[in-house]
């Protein structure tokens, strides 16, 4: 038994390796990272609008360092022109007047408002801070988890799919039903290297994101996550892999799935967008679950009871249509 | 090696694929299972192959029931030629061969490379990958695959299919040579050229029927009309003359002056085929 899963699991590398896969994943890894580190951190830390004063008579002592002085309206207009959801303060005249682009009516109100908080920042009142990320530890790992949920739901899960198909076009599956092996280890075996290829890819994720002493910390809970998406994902890769005729019908799956499966999740678990049924929405917890592996937060005993049947059935549903499968017409 | 008895076999409510087939292939035998399509050949093949539950009857292979054989040790046994050459395109005709055979204990192997240069596999494509082989060349790598293994029965499935006729005698010499070591070699083919060359007996399966299990030459013999046509020369004259067998007996019946050919008027396996069933092989 132990030589048969060696053979496939060697055999489902090569197939990895020759579809290019693995150098696929690199080169996600590679962009995600350049995008956290290089875009996405130094963009949240970025003020959120350009503030502008008109203020000849250097009335406003106060303002923030933030607070960009402008000579003239002329001035003004012209960096209101070139900045359309920047925000201009005029007190030439006395009493300061907001001048910004016309936006949505709630976005606007809050750019007024943050721009005439900039000219007093030491009247607001201290919020209370939960938690002990810092903004930036906070940001990382969002966007960790974000990236790192995107990558094994939907890049992965079309992966393991394009491999069986491959394997189903050439007709090697059914070969293997006449070899002195036991069926399940098929399955068990890409199975594995999809999981670790998932797991190896979630710990350089982590580290190279969520910064090395954090992530490392963060590790045990989120690999765990992992395996557990891993696994829903590939098993729904190898069942579309064989239940559906070709990789053409499996694109329009792979739309349905990204587009009804993961954009409510995305929506619900990271804006203010909420759905009363999301609460019915597997995925949503999984992204939960997910999150509160980097965040440190507990996840409900009942999530991993559900995961483990979840897995357990899949695993089931795919045996059953594999065996199906290796039993066609020759 | 195999004994099968009222075997039936149904896909579905109104699917009956097999109406009680009934035949033994003995050890060291080449049996040939003839049909045209959806004649129900594939269904008995994989049935005994172990890939195929549910059916009703009794299958014995090796002595042994098939629902209690399907184990490691019963798929160790055999070896199976299907009808398309399946192999890993992206591997080597070596890089299949040696994947497919580490799932045999050791001994039981055959050497890869030897196998290949008995099935005169060309030796320059050894490490391409299968994509570029011509189908008579992963035909090859096919039959290779199946006698990797060294197997105690095997099952070919149209075995010649995309041969050209040297590649297809050099396939019927390594069958006779398999069976020659004692391997029983189960043979389904639409091709009568193979199944009269190769085979002991033949069965002719039709509409999941048995309708005739005999060996090739007594099947023609059995059917004949026992009439010979002799071209021959007679005064300068090229005649034919159509006479009954037993005529021959007191020599040629007729003044010539020289016989040109004798053909006896035995019908064809493909003849015996249409007779029994009524249908093609198509």
């Amino acid at each position: 038994m132990g030589k048969g899963f060696c053979a496939l699991f060697k055999k489902d590398c090569q197939m990895l390796s020759s579809g290019k896969f693995f150098l696929m994943a690199i080169g996600f890894l590679a962009l995600y990272t350049a995008y956290v580190n290089l875009g996405y951190i130094r963009f949240m830390q970025m003020p959120p609008y350009n503030v502008y004063l008109y203020d000849p008579a250097g009335t406003q002592t106060e303002k923030s360092s933030l607070v960009q002085t402008v000579p003239s309206m002329e001035a003004m207009d012209t960096a209101l022109l070139s900045d359309a959801n920047g925000v201009g303060l005029d007190a030439s005249a006395g009493e300061v007047r907001v001048v910004l682009y016309k936006g949505a009516e709630h976005v606007d109100h809050h750019r007024a408002d943050y721009a005439l908080f900039l000219l007093r920042p030491s009247t607001g009142s201290a919020p209370e801070i939960v938690g002990t990320n810092t903004p930036e530890q906070k940001a990382r790992k969002e966007i960790t988890c974000e990236l790192l949920f995107f990558e094994l739901s939907a890049v992965g899960f079309l992966g393991i799919a394009a491999v069986l198909f491959r394997e189903k076009g050439m007709g090697v599956i059914r070969v293997h039903a006449i070899l002195p092996l036991q069926k399940n280890l098929f399955l068990l075996s890409k199975l594995a290297v999809f999981l670790l290829s998932d797991l190896v890819f979630a710990v350089l994720l982590t580290l190279l994101n969520a910064g090395l002493a954090d992530g490392a910390a963060l590790l045990p809970a989120v690999l765990l996550q992992t395996a557990i998406l891993s696994l829903i994902m590939a098993l729904l890769g190898l069942l579309c892999a064989l239940l559906l005729k070709d990789f053409r019908q499996f694109t329009l799956a792979y739309l349905i799935i990204a587009i009804f499966a993961a954009t409510p999740v995305f929506l619900s678990a990271n804006t203010s967008v909420k759905f009363d049924w999301i609460g019915w929405h597997p995925f949503y917890h999984v992204y939960m679950g997910l999150k509160n592996a980097y965040f440190g937060s507990a996840t409900s005993p009942v999530y991993y009871a559900g995961a483990a049947a979840a897995i357990l059935v899949l695993f089931l549903v795919v045996q059953f249509a594999f065996r199906r499968e290796i039993g066609k017409e020759m | 090696m195999i004994e099968v008895k009222n075997l039936t076999f149904s896909y579905g409510k109104d699917k009956q694929a097999l109406h009680g087939l009934d035949f033994t292939v003995e050890d060291g035998e080449i049996f040939g299972f003839l049909g045209p399509n959806g004649s129900g050949k594939s269904t008995t093949q994989k049935i005994l192959t172990g890939i195929l539950k549910g059916h009703g009857g009794k299958v014995s292979l090796f002595g042994q029931d098939i629902s209690a054989a399907r184990g490691q040790e019963f798929f160790q046994k055999i070896g199976v030629l299907f009808e398309f050459p399946y192999l890993y395109a992206n591997l080597s005709a070596v890089d299949n061969l040696n994947y497919f055979a580490s799932f045999y204990p050791r001994e039981q192997r055959r050497d890869v490379g030897e196998l290949l240069n008995t099935l005169e596999f060309k030796p320059d494509f050894l490490k391409k990958p299968v994509s570029s082989y011509s189908k008579g060349m992963r035909q090859r790598v096919s039959m290779a695959r199946a006698l990797v293994s060294n197997p105690r029965l095997l099952f070919l499935d149209e075995p010649t299919s995309g041969l050209d006729p040297s590649g297809a005698v050099l396939f019927r010499k390594i069958i006779e040579q398999e069976r020659q070591k004692g391997t029983t070699v189960f043979v389904t083919t639409h091709n009568m050229a193979d199944a009269d060359l190769l085979c002991d007996r033949v069965a002719f399966i039709s509409n999941g029927n048995l309708v005739a299990l005999d060996t090739p030459k007594r099947l023609k013999e059995k059917n004949s009309n026992h009439r010979i046509v002799i071209d021959y020369l007679y005064q300068g004259q090229r005649e034919t003359k159509n006479i009954e067998a037993p005529e021959l007996e007191a020599g040629i019946p007729f003044a010539h002056d020289e016989i040109i050919s004798i053909h006896s008027q035995e019908p064809t396996l493909e003849d015996m085929f249409i007779q029994y069933t009524g249908r093609g092989l198509s």
